[in-house]
């Protein structure tokens, strides 16, 4: 299952913050998609503001108004979204695109570009805001900002690492010979204690400044004292925290390990995507496709709607759900589990940086000025559900499905992992058969056959639980889910042969039961969004 | 370990030059547990009070901040039944230059001037925006019930 982003405070570092460049071959795992990259390489912030989502419908009618050809609805059924334009990146592509706004801008200031990084890094990468603040008042931003020095005493320190003999560091309270660092400002201090000082904040993306006044260290500052390029690590947090800010707009793909971001600039669209019961899916350079609505692995036939039921459920069976819903409460805003582990009500989600009130789930702003609503406790209303089935038979169902959902949960990463070992039988093809690699192109193509029938498979138990299952559509669906089932096995036991000769012979084989497979995935998702759209299928507390 | 240096060296700072109306020391032979009393303010509601706070220094003392919280019971915006304190330099605004007076230092103020628009008490917070007697009045009341 995709693994729920939980963004916990206590994130290990190294791992997660190291700069990255992923340069696979992207042709080889996904042949080019031509909505992968956007035609519009300009980078703009501006648009990214979440405060004006989706209110437009007009635009959205005009999907609605036009009849869907045939060919859309099918490209629409696969998984492939036609009218999503977006390109994925990873955060030190997205900071080399601010690097080279900067570039750009830096005319305008006239300080060094250093400066414009930290300023830029304050007002969250957000260039359009700079600007304005900088064109009103230049000296007192710079100042507020701590790029310069409050005091005018004329005498500043020299900024850098000097030698000392017999130093007494106010930090660790130990005497000893060793080099300090000091800003313009004087605090000096050992730089043991500043590497200390500086390793704890890197992670949290914000500017480093003097411990004991406002004045910033640098990029340059950093590199200094650490005495390597620890710089981009904070860089990059930076830029994560500007991702998750953003996260309307920019996903993170949802696959273990995976660093890439999806951007998706113009999100007008994916309100009418949930409305018709389709996911937007989007896929990153490493071939991983998920769902841009919902940051969940591909789950067609589910909805965002079935999906997040089935998840909860699935979660709510295990201790671990227990004590997160015990103890934590969901962001109003982007549904990050918050744990309060002290403190006071005024909440700051550390995911998307919404302050809101931990005792009545508003907005912060408000409270300020009165605090009648959090002393109001706020009903669940939702349980009240009128005719239920049997709690024990809906469990059972449930279990039932559940069952099926993971074997083929399993099965769908020994798949993947089949699926990136591929490239070598090809290999062995092309050496013991004297093959061309394009013609040993069908194993490939057969194993994404395979993996997307399997997702599709998996989610389709997700939709046959929350299906009311008297009903003959029902009955349908779970018809051609028994046959891509089927589909499926026959098409991943031929992909376990492992003789070349057996392979080739073969062959018809392969196109045959991956053409199956793919028209049997088509009628079940077909099958799947009609339950979805006539209601047959819709989420529940069961 | 730094951080038994440095807590050592405040402690003997502590003793040289004591803040006004507060003092602090560990608890038996634990270093890292100390207890401290704040004198409450004159020009406050809890004048003649003395509260007692108890404070755990984290191992990596100072680049963490101290745990803080109060012992003794009191009637305050920024402080809880339990005893927690909603200051920022206690949180994400604390830094290595601080030393445990001067936060000591800080709650005394925040005695004198609470916070009501980033309460802890929501419902103390109210009652000290909109009718200021009163929540002196109970204030006082407490202090002399807890901490006399």
């Amino acid at each position: 299952m995709a693994s729920d982003e939980e963004y916990s405070e206590a994130e290990s570092d190294d791992s997660l913050y190291n700069y990255e460049s992923r340069n696979t071959s992207v042709d080889l795992i996904c042949p080019k998609n031509p909505n992968l990259t956007s035609d519009d390489s300009e980078f703009d912030i501006d648009e990214v503001d979440s405060s004006d989502y989706d209110e437009e419908d007009d635009i959205d009618n005009s999907l609605l108004a036009t009849p869907v050809s045939p060919s859309t609805k099918k490209a629409l059924s696969e998984g492939s979204v036609p009218n999503l334009k977006y390109e994925c990146l990873t955060t030190k592509e997205i900071y080399e695109k601010m690097l080279k706004r900067i570039n750009h801008l830096q005319p305008v200031f006239s300080i060094p570009p250093d400066d414009v990084l930290v300023l830029m890094q304050h007002y969250d990468w957000n260039e359009e805001r700079l600007l304005e603040a900088w064109t009103e008042k230049m000296d007192e931003l710079l100042q507020q900002i701590g790029l310069k020095s409050a005091e005018v005493n004329g005498s500043s320190d020299v900024r850098g690492i000097k030698h000392r003999n017999d130093f007494m560091c106010i930090i660790c309270c130990e005497e000893k010979n060793t080099d300090t660092f000091s800003l313009e400002c004087g605090h000096e201090y050992c730089l043991d204690c500043y590497r200390h000082y500086i390793q704890d904040k890197l992670h949290e993306g914000n500017i480093i400044t003097c411990m004991d006044c406002s004045l910033v260290l640098k990029n340059v500052d950093i590199d200094q004292i650490m005495g390597h390029a620890s710089s981009t690590k904070l860089m990059n947090s930076s830029i994560k925290s500007f991702v998750q800010k953003h996260h309307r707009n920019y996903k993170w793909c949802p696959y273990a390990d995976c660093k890439h971001i999806i951007h998706l600039k113009d999100t007008s669209s994916l309100a009418e995507y949930g409305r018709l019961h389709y996911s937007p899916f989007v896929k990153c350079s490493e071939g991983h496709r998920f769902c841009f609505s919902c940051g969940f692995e591909i789950h067609a036939p589910a909805d965002c709607n079935i999906t997040s039921a089935w998840v909860k459920k699935a979660k709510k069976e295990s201790e671990n759900l227990n004590w997160v819903l015990s103890h934590t409460k969901e962001c109003p805003k982007c549904s990050v589990s918050i744990e309060k582990n002290g403190g006071c009500n005024h909440m700051v989600c550390s995911n998307c940086k919404y302050q809101f009130c931990w005792i009545c789930e508003g907005d912060w702003a408000p409270h300020g000025k009165s605090f009648y609503e959090c002393t109001i406790y706020k009903n669940d209303d939702t349980k009240s559900k009128g005719a239920q089935e049997d709690p024990g038979k809906q469990l059972k169902k449930y279990t039932f499905y559940y069952r099926l959902f993971n074997e083929h949960e399993v099965s769908a990463k020994l798949d993947w992992k089949l699926g990136q070992t591929v490239g070598h039988k090809v290999k062995a093809l092309q050496d013991r058969m004297g093959v061309s690699w394009i013609e040993g192109l069908f194993l490939i193509e057969s194993i994404k056959t395979l993996n997307e029938g399997r997702t599709a498979l998996k989610w389709s138990f997700a939709v046959a639980f929350y299906s009311d299952a008297s009903h003959n559509l029902t009955k349908i669906f779970l018809d051609n889910q028994m046959l891509l089932a089927k589909a499926v096995e026959d098409l991943s036991e031929l992909l376990q042969i492992k003789e070349p000769e057996t392979i080739m012979k073969r062959k018809p084989e392969f196109y045959n039961k991956s053409g199956y497979v793919e028209n049997r995935r088509t009628a079940l998702m077909e099958c799947g969004r009609d339950l979805l759209c006539k209601g047959i299928c819709k989420p529940h507390d069961g | 370990m730094s951080s038994s240096k440095r807590i050592t060296k405040e402690l003997s700072d502590m003793g040289r030059d004591p803040p006004t109306s507060c003092s602090a020391g560990p608890v038996g032979d634990d270093l890292y547990h100390w207890q401290a009393s704040i004198m409450g303010p004159p020009d406050s509601p809890y004048a003649g009070g003395v509260f007692f706070l108890s404070i755990h220094f984290p191992t990596d003392y100072p680049f963490k901040p101290p745990k803080i919280s109060f012992t003794t019971k009191i009637y305050h915006p920024n402080i809880n039944a339990n005893g927690n304190i909603c200051l920022d330099i206690l949180k994400d605004q604390w830094s290595p230059a601080l030393t445990l007076s001067k936060v000591l230092l800080s709650i005394c103020s925040l005695l004198t001037d609470a916070n009501p628009d980033d309460p802890l008490v929501p419902e103390i917070a109210h009652i000290y925006k909109t009718d200021r007697p009163k929540y002196e009045a109970t204030a006082r009341e407490w202090t002399k019930k807890y901490a006399v």
